[in-house]
């Protein structure tokens, strides 16, 4: 077994202007763990992940990674470190094939040089059958190997979901950040959804932090919750507990009445 | 770590799904010979021995077209479709694959054209000395380097600067800036700067710089090409000008590019024309290239077989580029930057890579069209003619390399065809476009390809799931 990773922010805060989206945001994730975030819309859930994948630099803290912070490197290079993501309104490469926007995630074989590629070089066609199997049993494992030629924005929705988490894997990632999967599922389709990021979880020994709005999905699967209300962190713990905390209950409904 | 995580370690059972649990992992298999593939060395060879031949085919194909049978206004559109094969599928790259739309290719174009014409009429001496003309690319070189030097260096000084004053350095960022453009222009002969501005003493020290390099080298370089034999000769010299031009082009690309390249759309595109109108009015006002009246008395070397064997490589090179892993890193780049940014593709590479490697290929048509018209003049390179290219790769399909070689016939035929009906040319010519941009948007092929994309690759074979192991 590899050395088990972490993923850590600590107490990041990422202020637009003067609309503080996420403060003092702190967490933890570990290889195996399954981490949720929830919150009402608009919470900041989207803008901590959006900081810990470098999309934007946190106005403070750190986000480290096995210790190491990674809060100052671009997008690309978070992901070169492990941190894998989708996004909650799917971003694939439309135009592309299935197969094609798995192996664009074996990004190590884009860096092959300019003329071993225009040449043709041996090492060109090794590496270009290495990622292609490589994408092949991918898909294979996540059930879409009879789909390799389609083009990605013909797939149906579940489909281009689990295409999305498909292209996160091929970065072999330490850590999957999942940005609302469940996001326009059934329940049937949801909960296919969980077993299938539980067996990700295992099969690629991973840590997944999970925003999710689907209650069910969250209580069952994730052993840890983290609440955001307003860029504010008002609960953390395990689901059962998560479930019962007044403020919790205030940030999703609303003040209790007193009459 | 090159081989799946999977593969070191034992997978447990996945807890959650019980089909999935139910089928067990098999040993992974051997990844080299699974695809039923042949060696890469093999794929290697025959991958590129059609190109030498597909080359020598040329040659009896010129004596048909340089033959009198032929005539010389077919020859002639002949030579202007080779031109516009080479400058659509080179923009393809950058405004099709890569999506960055740019608008400047008749600028590269000049500048491969200016720094071919100029050192062959200058140093090659119809064409007899290859050592010298690439003299002229290296003294070149060691002048932008230094200047390039000088300049980051400045940037570099200015923000240190800007931590402790911030405006105290720009004003000086401002003030170095224009004492070294007016140095430059007085070497240069340009008149861009006005002359109160060229109060310094001048970098009269860049121009003998230049002349140093040249006179330190040139009698070592002119003795080198004297031990070629005059038929060795013309043919090196030739690549060397067409190789400096392409490079010229390319470090142009490299320099416009990575800062245009932040922006998206509209604006690279409005950004691009202007880098191309002022690389153009650069020329009309620099006295060594001739200035509005152009540079006359070019050697003509450019034939059909040089010509074609160019449209050949440059095909060959972007179909290359274009259908491989880079390939479809640029291309996961114009489908969605957050996206490809966030699976580990360093993005801004990638979209330099396809611009500085399209400028590479404007800047050798640009050669190409300068050693075979004797005369070139700025005019040749405006915006006009940028269009003409855009249209022919939107009209081909964006996207579509073999889409960009039907448009560049169809569009350099098609003004001809339409020849006898006179002053309805043009409106005819329009309302065609006009008509096809209606009926198919996508362009004539879209972005599929009139060969298969997996054409001289090893594996025409779809690879085949080796694991066994599956979600359910």
């Amino acid at each position: 077994m590899t050395s088990p990773h972490t993923l850590a922010a600590d107490r990041v805060s990422r202020r637009f202007g003067g609309l503080c989206a996420v403060s003092d945001f702190s967490l933890s994730v570990s290889t195996g763990e399954l981490v949720g975030l929830i919150g009402p819309n608009g919470a900041g859930k989207t803008t901590a992940f959006n900081v810990i994948t470098g999309v934007y630099a946190p106005s403070s803290g750190h986000v480290l990674l096995d210790g190491r912070r990674i809060d100052s490197l671009p997008p690309a290079s978070i992901c070169r470190a492990g941190v894998a993501r989708t996004f909650q309104n799917i971003r694939l490469f439309q135009n592309l094939t299935v197969l094609d926007n798995v192996t664009v995630g074996f990004s190590r074989s884009a860096e092959l040089g300019l003329t071993k590629t225009i040449l043709r070089a041996p090492r060109f066609f090794r590496e270009h059958r290495h990622a292609e199997l490589e994408a092949m049993d991918l898909l294979g494992t996540l059930n879409l190997a009879d789909k390799a030629d389609t083009l990605a924005r013909n797939l149906p929705y579940g489909d281009q979901r689990r295409l999305e988490i498909a292209r996160a894997l091929a970065t072999h990632p330490k850590f999957l950040l999942l940005d609302e999967p469940a996001a326009g599922m059934n329940p049937q389709e949801k909960s296919v959804l969980m077993d299938l990021i539980r067996f990700i979880r295992d099969r690629f020994s991973l840590g997944v932090l999970l925003i999710e709005h689907d209650m069910k999905l969250v209580m069952t699967i994730c052993q840890r919750l983290t609440v955001l209300d307003h860029g504010e962190t008002i609960a953390v713990g395990p689901p059962a507990e998560i479930q019962c905390n007044p403020k919790v209950v205030e940030a999703y409904l609303g003040e209790p009445l007193h009459a | 770590m090159s081989q799946r995580r999977s593969d070191q370690l034992p997978a447990p059972a996945p807890p959650g799904g019980p089909a999935a649990a139910a089928e067990p992992l098999t040993a992974p298999p051997e990844h080299h010979d699974a695809g039923g593939g042949r060696s890469p060395v093999l794929s290697f060879v025959k991958s590129n021995a059609a190109i030498p031949v597909l080359i020598l085919l040329l040659l009896p194909l010129a004596n048909l077209v340089e033959g009198r049978s032929f005539g010389a206004y077919n020859a002639r559109i002949v030579t202007l479709i080779g031109y516009n094969i080479i400058l659509a599928v080179s923009l393809q790259l950058i405004n099709g694959v890569s999506g960055q739309f740019s608008l400047g290719h008749a600028g590269f174009m000049a500048v491969g054209a200016y720094l071919a014409a100029y050192p062959a009429k200058t140093y090659a001496r119809g064409f007899v000395d290859p050592a010298t003309t690439l003299l002229f690319y290296v003294a070149l070189a060691v002048v932008v380097v230094i200047v390039g030097a000088v300049l980051y260096g400045v940037l570099r000084a200015a923000a240190l600067l800007r931590t402790f004053h911030r405006s105290l350095p720009g004003i000086a960022l401002i003030v170095l800036i224009v004492w070294i453009a007016a140095d430059v222009s007085k070497a240069a002969d340009l008149e861009v700067i006005p002359t109160w501005c060229v109060w310094s003493r001048g970098f009269a020290g860049l121009e003998s710089l230049f002349a140093g390099v040249i006179e330190r080298g040139g009698a070592a370089a002119a003795s080198v090409s004297s031990h070629l034999s005059a038929a060795a000769a013309k043919p090196v010299c030739f690549i060397v000008l067409l190789l400096g031009a392409g490079a010229c082009a390319a470090a142009t690309g490299f320099v416009v590019g990575l800062p245009a390249l932040r922006l998206r759309g509209d604006y690279l595109a409005i950004a691009t024309l202007g880098m191309a109108e002022i690389i153009r009015i650069l020329i009309q006002n620099s006295r060594p290239l001739g200035g509005a009246l152009g540079l006359t008395g070019i050697p003509k070397y450019t034939t059909f077989p040089w010509l074609y064997g160019a449209v050949i490589v440059t095909v060959v090179c972007v179909w290359r580029v274009a259908y491989s892993a880079r390939g479809r890193a640029i291309m996961a780049v114009r489908e969605d930057e957050i996206a490809a940014s966030a699976v580990g593709i360093n993005t801004t590479r990638q979209k330099v890579t396809a611009f500085v490697l399209g400028a590479f290929f404007a800047g050798v048509a640009g050669a190409l069209f300068a050693l075979n018209e004797y005369s070139i003049t700025p005019t040749r390179f405006t915006l006009d003619r940028s269009i003409e290219v855009v249209v022919m790769v939107t009209l081909g399909g964006l996207g579509s390399i073999s889409g960009a070689i039907l448009a560049a016939v169809v569009l350099t035929i098609l003004p001809e065809v339409l020849r006898p009906i006179a002053e309805y040319r043009m409106i005819i010519y329009s309302l065609l476009l006009i008509v096809m941009m209606l009926a198919r948007p996508q362009g004539l092929l879209g972005t599929r390809e009139l060969w298969p994309r997996r054409f001289g690759l090893a594996f025409k074979r779809k690879p085949q799931v080796t694991k066994q192991e599956s979600f359910a």
